[in-house]
């Protein structure tokens, strides 16, 4: 039986894991190769680095801490931003990574991910993508008793808007749309990230992560919003999640990878059982 | 000990040849087939597509199967184990043939197969110590031998049943990843490891 994974994401800039606070201040939480060992004791399916170093110095940074992660983690690790051409991918996985994950430039330029895939196979190509809902620009009728309502049937009202650049600039691509276009590029898997949700710890926007779920064959990473085990329950039994990307829930402590999974697994969902105990080399 | 990694220039080779070097051996990565030979044992790591890692190692295929012929071990991992067999319907060129059959595309709900999946393991001193062993998955493809007396190992996808690993002498192929399977996972090299060494 296929397992669900739990994946555990980690902020890194100028080779330091850092954690935002309101957007703006960025605290320093630790060194990269530590956590990530930690995180695999603790029993994390998956390990991924996102670079947030607006720098070149930055990256180049990066590839020294993933080659050191790779040589002292026994689970996979997934680097990603910054990833904008295929010599980018062969540097990341060559310094260590088992997957990239590429985001703004494969809206940028498609081929990217075709191109990617043709060299180091599907399996290490993970297609990001972040999606905010948005209303349809269509003719509004008020009610004289209630809110605005849309002419058009509720479903078709909103869709979900592709943004690129870190959630910042809006694109006119459709997220689903786009997720079977990057599957039928190469992709191995799609991270879906919900802008809304994500930091809010209110849930994962579930319908996204279903919705993408049903419209492409290859496994879907959901993302953004985990504030509880129970929303990452429902990610998986709710919007059939093939794995649930968490991070600030594990950061600040408000619990356990191995926590996690052992609530997981008394709700029904086949998981990996943490924590596991690695031999002395 | 010495084994050699056999790099096609494509993909983290780090995690593997750490985790060889902790289960007691002297590893290096060497992308000519024909000097790894002088190694005691070498290891097809499992990153790449098949048509690339197939016309990369062409040259010293003959070499390579004469060696594992005569007994050299061998351990091949997800693609590496593909390529001990003859063909693959992921690209073009042939394997090692050190085992017969072909690879096929996976079946299944969702391709690449991807995650943690369990091995139903058969007795064979690479599984040493192991009672359950839940393992690392990222394939599209899966072997098909001739000879299903080669198959020591099995995992579930889906309706579909495929070999999780399989073994003739002293030459070994695991479809999952050993190198990115936790602590079993280590435990698995270290017994190839020690075979090596026997």
């Amino acid at each position: 039986m296929l397992r669900k994974r739990i994946i555990v994401c980690l902020d890194v800039q100028n080779g330091r894991v850092v954690k935002g606070i309101n957007f703006e201040a960025l605290r320093d939480v630790g060194d990269p190769v530590e956590l990530a060992q930690r995180y695999e004791a603790e029993g994390a399916d998956e390990i991924v680095f996102l670079d947030i170093s607006a720098s070149a110095e930055g990256r180049r940074t990066l590839l020294d801490t993933v080659r050191r992660t790779a040589e002292n983690l026994f689970v996979p690790l997934t680097v990603g931003g910054g990833i904008n051409d295929v010599s980018d991918v062969g540097l990341a996985l060559r310094a260590g990574a088992d997957k990239v994950s590429i985001n703004t430039a494969a809206v940028t330029r498609p081929d990217l991910i075709g191109e990617a895939a043709h060299h180091f196979g599907s399996q290490c190509i993970v297609a990001s993508i972040d999606a905010r809902l948005e209303r349809r620009q269509v003719e509004m009728i008020t009610h004289s008793d209630g809110p605005a309502a849309p002419t058009g049937a509720e479903d078709s009202a909103t869709w979900y808007r592709v943004f690129t650049h870190g959630g910042r600039n809006a694109t006119d691509l459709d997220a689903i749309e786009w997720a079977v276009r990057c599957a039928q590029l190469g992709a191995g898997e799609i991270l879906i990230t919900s802008i809304d949700q994500d930091g809010r710890r209110a849930g994962y926007d579930l319908e996204l992560t279903a919705r993408i779920g049903e419209a492409v064959t290859i496994p879907v990473i959901a993302s953004g919003g985990a504030g509880t085990s129970e929303h990452v329950r429902d990610v998986f039994l709710l919007a059939g999640a093939d794995a649930a990307l968490v991070a600030g829930i594990l950061h600040d402590g408000a619990t356990t990878v191995g926590a996690l999974k052992q609530y997981l697994a008394e709700s029904g969902i086949d998981i990996r059982q943490g924590p596991v105990e690695m031999p002395q080399p | 000990m010495n084994i050699a990694v056999v790099d096609y220039g494509t993909g983290n080779l780090h995690s593997l040849i750490k985790a060889l070097e902790r289960a007691g051996a002297h590893v290096w990565a060497q992308a000519d087939l024909t000097q790894a030979l002088s190694a005691d044992a070498v290891v097809l790591p499992g990153v790449g597509a098949f048509g690339a890692a197939a016309a990369q190692l062409a040259p010293g295929i003959p070499a390579l199967h004469a060696a594992i012929a005569e007994g050299k071990p061998c351990l091949g991992i997800c693609l590496g184990m593909q390529l001990l067999f003859d063909t693959s319907e992921e690209g073009t060129g042939s394997g090692l043939s050190a085992l017969d059959g072909t690879s096929r595309r996976l079946t299944g709900r969702r391709v690449p197969h991807m995650g943690w999946n369990d091995v139903e393991m058969v007795d064979d001193p690479i599984f040493a110590g192991m009672s359950q062993f839940i393992a690392y998955y990222a394939n599209s493809y899966v072997v098909e031998p001739a000879d299903k007396s080669d198959v020591i190992a099995w995992s579930r996808y889906g309706n579909h049943r495929f070999p999780a690993a399989v073994r003739r002498d002293s030459v070994w192929g695991v479809q999952f990843h050993p190198e990115k399977s936790g602590a079993d996972g280590l435990r698995l090299l270290d017994n190839f490891v020690a075979q090596v060494g026997t």
